[in-house]
């Protein structure tokens, strides 16, 4: 198990590149180990492109391109001999709207297990369970595992697509805007559960709601065309900004 | 002034609305109302006998069904893999361009065309003669473009995130595929195949050429066999039989028509499901 506080994914020197168009210029930053770290910025300054270069999922876009390294415990993600599967088995996604497949609430959280090669059907019950509960989802669906995932609220999806992100057993959770497409009720209730998960999880988030960064992140980043303006501790930044970029968009001048 | 003129147009549609929904309904009350009165256990029990004046039309149906299976039998998995070669695979390369384009093409292609082609191909070429196997094959080439592109399409409307999803968790490729896209996209590529399936069960020219005999009183031994079909039955009496034999052709019209009406019936229930969610 890892320590508090040490860094689990380092970005060095890092630019990605949408063809000729560089969405990320000289990106430095340490991601800590069991933090809840916000990405904020206006729209197109590059948060998400860094969130989806951590796990690669950049790599289904045919023109992006990166240069540099991001480090996950160590080892570049972009060495040519990572296992993809193995390592976003560790790097779990959730996305901005509610992604479940068209299957069960119960074949959705086993899901990840079963494709990693699962098979023993108490063991892949007992992660199910697990999953649910530390999503707090258990209590709504329990009686109802085998209905389609479908038949779940927006906000119920959002933790059941959380479920599952967790039931293959990851470090680190990115979401890219994962409460944008909810309520606010719903939106509190992923925030706290987001909170919870940091005790286990090293949680980056990227985020257009900053009052929800200011609530729920230990650290974070402000971005702003492509580079990393500036980063530290959320408390320090949001009290005293040090660059004028960075206060202008916490003022609401810029975004 | 305005008012008045959006009140003729909206008259006028519906006037052509009703137009063409009362032809529909024509279509489907003549031809059944006109048929179903010689339904009977042995219309449906029987072969034709004397002349084609007595008796009923089972191996027309069993010939059909069995055309029906056979065909899409060879269509299913290749305008599946096909569909989701060109949504999956192929990208944006100029081989996935030139399938699509003759997928298009062949979906314009009218069926007696599909019928000569079928005829020189498998009937001939590859010695098969007029045999269920010829027929059935051609009719699948018939309903491959409807799958391939309803499968392609079905494939492409689904969110990218989705898709997202299922990497984000490890995924391989073909995992991606099978496991999650074709499932998300199962009801239009079903209401996809029951509607070529309806078509295949309704189409004369091709298995005219290919596949068909005008009288059998069993089931074909081997798919080198020809068939009677339902189709072909309809055709082949009102063509060449007196009027005494005109009954059976009216009663296998009706029975076809229904036929292909619970096909589509069940296509649209599927349909509604799918748009429910």
């Amino acid at each position: 198990m890892s320590d508090k506080n040490r860094p689990i994914i380092e970005v060095k020197n890092f630019y990605g590149y949408y063809g000729e168009k560089a969405g990320l210029k000289d990106v430095n930053f340490n991601f800590l180990s069991k933090k809840i770290t916000a990405i904020i910025g206006p729209s197109g300054c590059g948060k998400s492109t860094l969130l989806r270069s951590i796990n690669r999922m950049n790599d289904e876009i045919p023109v992006y391109h990166t240069e540099g390294d991001i480090l996950y415990e160590g080892k570049n993600v972009y060495d040519s001999d990572v296992d993809l599967t193995v390592m976003r088995k560790k790097v779990g996604m959730v996305f901005q709207k509610p992604t479940p497949f068209p299957m069960s609430i119960y074949d959705n959280v086993a899901f990840g297990p079963r494709i990693h090669g699962l098979r023993n059907k108490q063991k892949i019950e007992e992660i199910v369970e697990n999953s649910l509960k530390q999503a707090s989802l258990w209590d709504e669906v329990k009686d109802e595992l085998f209905k389609s995932a479908y038949s779940l609220s927006g906000g119920q999806q959002q933790r059941l697509c959380i479920a599952r992100a967790l039931a293959v057993d990851p470090e680190v959770i990115l979401l890219d805007e994962p409460t944008s497409a909810l309520d606010p009720i719903a939106t509190q209730n992923i925030e706290v559960l987001l909170e919870e998960l940091s005790e286990n999880y090293t949680i980056i988030i990227v985020t257009h709601n900053l009052a929800q960064a200011v609530r729920i992140s230990d650290y974070m980043l402000f971005m702003y065309r492509g580079e990393l303006i500036e980063s530290g501790a959320t408390s320090a930044i949001v009290k005293q900004p040090e660059n004028k970029l960075t206060e202008q968009y916490l003022n609401g001048k810029i975004g | 002034m305005k008012l008045k003129k959006d009140l003729v147009i909206s008259n006028i549609f519906r006037i052509v609305s009703y137009f063409i929904f009362t032809i529909v309904l024509m279509i489907f009350v003549l031809t059944i109302g006109n048929g179903i009165s010689y339904f009977s256990f042995d219309f449906f029990t029987k072969a034709p006998m004397d002349g084609m004046t007595a008796g009923g039309i089972l191996p027309a149906i069993l010939g059909s069904l069995s055309v029906l299976a056979l065909s899409l039998l060879f269509s299913i998995p290749i305008g599946m893999f096909t569909g989701i070669y060109l949504a999956e695979y192929g990208g944006r390369s100029a081989m996935a361009q030139l399938i699509m384009t003759a997928i298009t093409s062949l979906a314009g292609v009218p069926s007696v065309v599909f019928g000569l082609f079928g005829l020189s191909l498998f009937c001939i070429t590859f010695g098969f003669r007029t045999s269920l196997i010829a027929g059935s094959l051609t009719l699948s080439i018939m309903t491959l473009p409807v799958i391939a592109s309803t499968v392609n399409e079905a494939l492409k409307a689904i969110p990218r995130t989705v898709r997202e999803s299922a990497y984000a968790l490890g995924a391989k490729k073909t995992e991606v595929i099978f496991k999650v896209l074709i499932p998300y996209a199962r009801s239009r590529i079903l209401t996809a195949i029951l509607i070529g399936g309806g078509r295949v069960i309704g189409e004369t020219a091709p298995i005219l050429l290919t596949g068909a005999i005008f009288f059998s009183t069993a089931l074909p031994n081997s798919i080198m066999d020809p068939v009677m079909t339902l189709p072909s039955h309809i055709y082949y009496i009102s063509m060449a039989y007196g009027e005494n034999a005109q009954w059976m052709a009216k009663g296998t019209s009706a029975f076809l028509m229904i036929f292909v009406l619970i096909i589509y019936g069940i296509a649209f229930k599927v349909r509604r499901k799918m748009n429910e969610r």
